[in-house]
């Protein structure tokens, strides 16, 4: 089957380098014949078997447009300036502690606080790029409400880390300095 | 006069008679490119040495659905082709192989057919050199992630459903106040700049990676350059709405930035700047 | 083509022999009907009528049996593997994950008798070589610091600023040199 569309090609070529016997040796005619059309086979998608895209279809005609979603800035606009907001108040808090040594229980908890919410949204982003919900309903919602919980077990986990213990920026410097 | 006309239209013809037979049998043999070009190398001719390339190129047949995509190496000599990644692939089909199969029109950049994966970055064969200074093959491939039509022809039915979505079109509801012609300042006209000469060549939304996982619900940054293009024009007067259509999480907010699009755009166009202007004013 | 130089090969021949008024006057006419001759076409494949229903589900037919082009294997590695975008994506996500890991053992550690408290953790880690310790201060901090100042140039990027293309390479590998030497600082002098 493949072959078709090489041979035709290769026929034409045989039938053309025999005119061009006078001009070539043929040693070099055969090796011109060899070399002429290289196919080699070529792997495609088919390795990333993780959720590899589906066969095409087209839901309607050419002519209708992309179905456009219902807006719900909560998923949009204002995901996205609250996400810029906490990434950029992550900024002077990452830093403060490099200039004072540590942070105080307050700015410390405002710290782990912050770096959860940033966490949460980043592993969320994660989540809506590569499960996607019309594909995989059912593992997106494990997927979300999985992370939900995470987040509140890690709340948990680093309340009781701030109270119990030395605080987040103290004990990285302990365990630095170590 | 007379016996002199006819004697030198004797020689004359002699003349062309040989010459003509010479083309008669170069003609068969010139149609292979690719063996005449060889052959030449190997000749000691007068002419510049063969100047031989080889390209790549994605094959895959629609005909023999079961078959696999493959890769077919073509060798042509760039002495005798354009200095275009498109004369190469027109010299091919011309000479080397009729089934190669590609989109083409212009040839100069402007309707964007021939939009295609050259050496691992999207951009038009029209206006993509054959670079010169080594001779490394180069790989042709469609547009990344799209389906294939066939060879190098991508299918773009999505991208252009998608663009009628965004309603690629004024939209007023008042008259003009002349009744004439909708007017806009010199200032407002500039805002357009860079985002109307868009071609909708698909170069850069089948570069980014977000489009690549979701495009069926992500816009793209072509189609988001067209949507800013309608945002920021200043007749429009459904601004509202046109926010509101992107204002959810798939259409607009799956871009990350990552800037494939602008990197890649043939026109040197900035989708990336219009997917940040849109996010920016959208922001408060 | 070749039929059309057998053309001009006779014309030619006809041009050349002086005497003959007749032909070399009807020259044109001659050219024209030779040519015509030449170039009719006989088609082997012979077309058949479809109604636009059947059209359509032989075309839906032929999409579900298209390949998807390649994509990440091919695409310049450059902008896919040494993106600032997915090295974002993959440090920050690998401190996220290190810190719910941590989060989470640190609730259970006291009902499985772990000491994940910070004067262990400390204890545990001045107890390794110092080579050792180096290369997981290191380990820890080149991604921060590559989170931190990426992170800054994609806040620029989302307040519009940094769009060119030439300040696009030049930002990224910025963000590349200055992470690793600033990492190299935190795990060597701090």
């Amino acid at each position: 089957m493949m072959a078709s569309i090489a041979r035709s090609a290769l026929l034409r070529q045989a039938a053309s380098a025999s005119k061009l016997s006078l001009a070539t040796s043929s040693a070099a005619r055969q090796s011109i014949i060899a070399n002429s059309v290289r196919a080699s086979a070529f792997h495609t998608t088919s390795r990333r078997n993780l959720l590899p895209p589906l066969p095409q279809r087209v839901e309607g005609t050419v002519n209708d447009p992309a179905p456009v979603p219902e807006p719900s800035p909560s998923h949009g606009s204002y995901h996205w300036t609250f996400d810029r907001l906490v990434a950029a108040s992550l900024i002077p808090m990452t830093i403060t502690p490099f200039a004072a040594g540590s942070l105080n229980p307050t700015l410390d908890a405002l710290l782990c606080a912050t770096l959860l919410i940033h966490s949460h949204t980043g592993f969320q982003a994660i989540i809506v790029d590569y499960i996607p919900k019309y594909r995989t309903p059912r593992a997106r919602k494990v997927f979300t409400w999985g992370l939900n919980a995470a987040t509140v077990v890690v709340g948990l986990a680093l309340y009781e880390f701030e109270t119990s213990d030395v605080g987040l920026t103290e004990a990285i410097k302990r365990i630095w300095h170590a | 006069m007379a016996a002199l006309r006819s004697s030198s239209a004797r020689l004359l013809s002699l003349g062309s008679l040989r010459s003509a037979f010479r083309l008669a049998t170069a003609a068969p043999v010139r149609g292979f490119a690719q063996l005449a070009d060889a052959a030449q190398q190997s000749q000691t001719s007068s002419d510049k040495p063969a100047n031989l390339k080889t390209f790549q190129l994605y094959r895959w047949n629609p005909d023999t659905p079961t078959e696999k995509p493959r890769m077919q190496s073509y060798t042509i000599d760039l002495n005798k082709t354009g200095p275009m990644v498109l004369d190469a692939l027109i010299r091919i089909k011309n000479e080397l192989d009729p089934t190669v199969t590609f989109r083409r029109s212009c040839r100069e950049g402007i309707c964007g057919s021939c939009a295609m994966n050259i050496n691992g970055t999207n951009t038009l064969a029209c206006l993509c050199r054959i670079p010169t200074e080594d001779n490394a093959d180069m790989k042709i491939y469609p547009l990344p992630h799209t389906y294939v039509v066939k060879d190098l022809v991508p299918d773009l039915t999505h991208f252009y459903k998608q663009y009628k979505s965004i309603k690629p079109y004024l939209q007023r509801d008042t008259p003009s106040p002349d009744g004439k012609e909708y007017r806009q300042s010199k200032a407002d006209r500039r805002k357009l700049d860079g985002l109307y000469e868009c071609i909708l060549c698909a170069c850069c939304s089948t570069s980014c990676p977000s489009y690549w996982w979701n495009s069926e619900e992500y816009l793209g940054p072509a189609i988001l350059l067209q949507s800013y293009r309608w945002l920021a024009d200043s007749r429009d007067e459904r601004t509202a709405e046109r926010r509101d259509a992107l204002n959810n999480s798939m259409s607009l907010y799956r871009c990350h930035t990552i800037l494939n699009c602008t990197r890649t755009c043939p026109k040197g166009l900035n989708p990336g700047l219009a997917i940040a202007k849109i996010k920016k004013e959208m922001s408060f | 083509m070749i039929a059309q130089r057998v053309g001009t090969t006779a014309l030619r021949r006809v041009a050349a022999s002086p005497s003959n008024v007749f032909f070399t006057a009807n020259l044109a006419k001659l050219g024209m009907t030779a040519s015509s001759i030449q170039s009719t076409q006989t088609r082997l494949v012979a077309t058949q009528k479809l109604t636009p229903t059947d059209a359509h589900d032989i075309l839906a037919a032929q999409r579900l049996h298209r390949p998807v082009s390649p994509h990440l294997e091919i695409y310049d590695k450059q902008q896919t593997f040494f993106g600032g975008s997915i090295w974002q994506r993959i440090t920050g996500s690998a401190f996220s994950g290190g810190l719910y890991v941590f989060g989470a053992a640190y609730l259970v550690a006291p009902l499985i008798g772990w000491h994940l408290e910070s004067a262990s953790l400390a204890a545990a880690f001045g107890g390794l070589p110092l080579a050792v310790k180096g290369g997981l201060k290191f380990l820890l901090a080149w991604p921060f610091t590559f989170h931190a100042l990426n992170g800054v140039r994609h806040l620029t990027f989302d307040i519009g600023i940094g769009f060119k293309r030439k300040d696009i390479v030049k930002t990224g590998w910025y963000v590349w040199g200055a992470s690793i030497v600033t990492g190299l600082y935190l795990a060597m002098f701090v």
